[in-house]
């Protein structure tokens, strides 16, 4: 039980991380695309430009994961991002 | 034809500007070169890979000619390194120490 | 470089992290990514093969007039297909000695989309009859979507590989970065070195391709991958084409009248669009109702000369041939899709462009190879115990001969088959497929039954003697041997040939590299499979 706790310990910062890359990195890219249609666009070069700009975006965030002391820090930096995005998603669908 | 003077151009700026380099000039050629030589083969070698762009848009433009460049100074920029490292095992010093 | 392993220190330096995110990210779909980029790689002569593979369709050695071949073939599809909704031909060009069309036919079973296909001779409009392959359109589908699973799955697995190879191209970059300012300087050394710097050197040389084709695949495929901005933009089917319009030349079937009324020259279409494009530069001809009063007619230009898939097309009212619309702009952000598009296909090359592409897409596959050696060469010397190192570590290697010198077996197999099975032959296509996937397992199946180092000089001397006896093959099974293409300047059937035997030298002199470095690797007693003690006290140790 007390080696379950450790090794939870040892590898939960890493698995967490690896979350944040895959999921949160996609889901962050994706939030982009959404929000990247309230730029003043017509609504096909919006979706376009989301699309193409999306995959640098989440390699950018799998980047920022990894590349940060530690993974309470990597989810805060994705948090913030994603922050301001959110409405603008939101005001557009 | 333009494209054989593509790459030619692209050899010849890359093997400049590999001379241009403290290393190999004391690994190939057994001592520096004087700045002013130096300088010169790095002015040499911008203009020759610069002119190797201008030939290619010249006859494709510039979107093509910029694809052709990519592909001619990644295969010329292979080819230079292939060369070096050869003229390294047959005239310079042995010692490889990490970079 | 040393500290590859504690992913889970916290806190390390920014460039150690990057290193371990560069490793990991390049070795767990490393293999799945090194197919890729070696099929990847051959489809860029993806039209050639298809033309080898298809001996018995004659060579053509000038392309006819493409608007008499046009209303050729547009003729022989009203006897063919009469009443279909729609039919597409694909004009025959300098590096396609045929016309592939398709047709619309009434389905088979209610809510499914029947259509024939089938090649046509330019010359005689007729329907020609070849042995029945897939061509060089196997590796071209591979390449992104795999075999053997639904098309959706292999398409999302091709794209969380390009996108791990994306994170290991910048980890890499962020990594290494003193490697692009010391741009001459590396050097060769021993050992673990000189992976090491065969991996640097071809990564830095090929980094825009690299980069640029990464990322212009996850665009080929992006509306699939990132489909949240389309779905919350439109609601209506209206809406979506739109969007649709931006990316192809596809025209929205209108209603039929029901009213009969022949098509107009096809001729005359296709030469409207010459006028506009040049001679040689129209692509592909689609007509929706053909026969009735509705029909219209677009004509595509061709992707040649120009760096971008952008639809451009000429459409016609197909009754009276009367020019609709010339559509030859899209918007800005479709503009950007349709260049990086194009990129990444680059069919736009003429012949010493596409040789470009090929040798820097072939460093590409290489990087991917040496990556994956490396990984098993930087930590051999670091194994606890050499004679049984555990399981991962095993798992990779075996999976690295298969992988690699296997992929090469299987691929050429694939190109044997074609030679060899009978004709006619019941589901043909699919054999060649199904041999290539037979000999890709046999050799996953050798590499781990024997030891390492055997096993991999084993199967690059088969590679090896595979292509080196391919020109043979061919010479004994068709009629057209590498003397005859050579005397006849048939390029395709002789580049194949010379080609085959490039490669057989470059399998040649891995294998004897590799049966030479016999001091790296120590000799070992082998466990052929590991058992679960081992398993255990392998991940124990680790």
């Amino acid at each position: 039980m007390i080696s379950l706790v450790h090794r939870v310990r040892a590898t939960g910062p890493l698995v967490s991380r690896i979350v944040a890359a895959l999921v949160g990195g996609y889901a962050l890219a994706a939030l982009f695309s959404v929000a990247v249609l309230a730029l003043p666009l017509s609504r096909p070069q919006a979706v376009l430009t989301g699309m193409l700009a999306s995959f640098a975006i989440y390699a950018g965030a799998v980047i920022w994961v990894f590349a940060v002391r530690s993974a309470l820090k990597a989810w805060a930096g994705l948090l913030i991002v994603a922050a301001p995005l959110v409405p603008l998603a939101w005001s557009v669908s | 034809m333009t494209h054989l003077a593509a790459f030619v151009l692209c050899l010849a700026g890359f093997a400049a500007l590999a001379f241009a380099t403290r290393r190999q000039q004391r690994d190939i050629l057994g001592g520096s070169l004087r700045s002013a030589a130096t300088y010169g083969l790095r002015v040499a070698g911008v203009c020759a890979l610069l002119s190797a762009l201008g030939i290619l848009v010249a006859k494709y433009g510039w979107s093509l000619g910029l694809v052709m460049l990519s592909g001619h100074t990644s295969l010329a920029a292979g080819f230079v390194y292939c060369v070096l490292i050869g003229l390294v095992r047959t005239h310079g010093p042995p010692a490889a120490h990490a970079n | 470089m040393n500290t590859d392993d504690d992913v889970r220190v916290e806190g390390p330096g920014i460039r150690q992290s990057m290193s371990s995110l560069h490793t990991w990210a390049g070795l767990l779909l490393g293999w799945v990514l090194y197919a890729m980029f070696l099929t990847g790689t051959v489809s860029y002569f993806k039209d050639e093969l298809s033309q080898w593979m298809r001996p018995e369709l004659a060579r053509l050695s000038q392309v006819p007039d493409r608007a008499v071949v046009a209303q050729r073939i547009a003729d022989e599809l009203g006897n063919i297909a009469p009443g279909t909704s729609q039919w597409s031909i694909r004009l025959p060009d300098e590096r396609n000695n045929s016309a592939n069309v398709f047709w619309r036919t009434a389905p088979r079973n209610p809510g499914q989309r029947g259509f024939g296909e089938a090649s046509f001779d330019p010359v005689t409009g007729q329907r020609v009859t070849s042995r029945g392959t897939l061509g060089g359109e196997f590796f071209y589908r591979f390449h992104f979507q795999f075999h053997y699973m639904p098309v959706v799955w292999g398409r999302w697995l091709a794209g969380i590989a390009a996108m791990f190879m994306l994170v290991a191209i910048v980890s890499g970059v962020i990594t290494h970065k003193k490697i692009f300012v010391d741009f001459f300087t590396f050097r060769s050394g021993k050992g673990q070195r000189s992976w090491l710097d065969a991996h640097n050197a071809l990564s830095v040389f090929g980094l825009p391709f690299h980069f640029m084709i990464t990322y212009t695949g996850l665009v080929t495929l992006m509306a699939m991958y990132m489909p949240w901005g389309e779905m919350a933009a439109f609601k209506s089917p209206a809406e979506r084409q739109q969007l649709n319009a931006e990316l192809t030349a596809f025209i929205q079937p209108g209603k039929p009248t029901g009213q009969k009324a022949p098509l107009a020259s096809v001729e005359d279409m296709v030469r409207q669009a010459q006028e506009r494009w040049g001679r040689d530069n129209v692509g592909r001809i689609t007509a929706v109702h053909p026969g009735d009063a509705a029909a219209r007619v677009s004509v595509a230009r061709a992707e040649s000369g120009r760096v971008s898939m952008s639809p451009q097309y000429m459409e016609f009212e197909g009754a009276t041939g009367k020019l609709l619309t010339v559509r030859e702009a899209v918007g800005a952000a479709a503009e950007t899709r349709g260049v990086l598009y194009a990129l990444h296909l680059g069919r736009f090359s003429d012949t010493e462009t596409r040789w470009l592409y090929f040798l820097v897409s072939f460093m590409g596959t290489a990087m991917v190879g040496t990556g994956l050696v490396m990984w098993t060469v930087k930590r051999r010397q670091k194994l606890p115990d050499p004679d049984r190192p555990y399981f991962g570590f095993r798992l990779v290697e075996r999976l690295n001969i298969a992988s690699i010198a296997g992929l090469s077996i299987a691929m050429t197999s694939f190109l044997w088959a074609n030679r060899l099975l009978p004709h006619p032959m019941e589901g043909r296509a699919d054999w060649e497929i199904n041999a290539f996937f037979i000999v890709w397992g046999l050799a996953l199946l050798h590499a781990l039954m024997r030891p390492v180092k055997a096993a991999w000089v084993e199967q690059l001397w088969t590679a090896s003697a595979l292509l080196l006896l391919l020109p043979i093959l061919n010479a004994l099974t068709t009629q057209r041997p590498l003397w005859r293409s050579l005397a006849e300047g048939d390029w395709v059937f002789a580049g194949m040939d010379i080609m085959c035997w490039a490669l057989a030298l470059l399998h040649a002199v891995l294998a004897m590299r590799t049966a030479r470095q016999a001091a790296n690797a120590p000799s070992r007693r082998r466990a052929n499979r590991p058992t679960p003690m081992t398993v255990a006290s392998s991940e124990g140790a680790r």
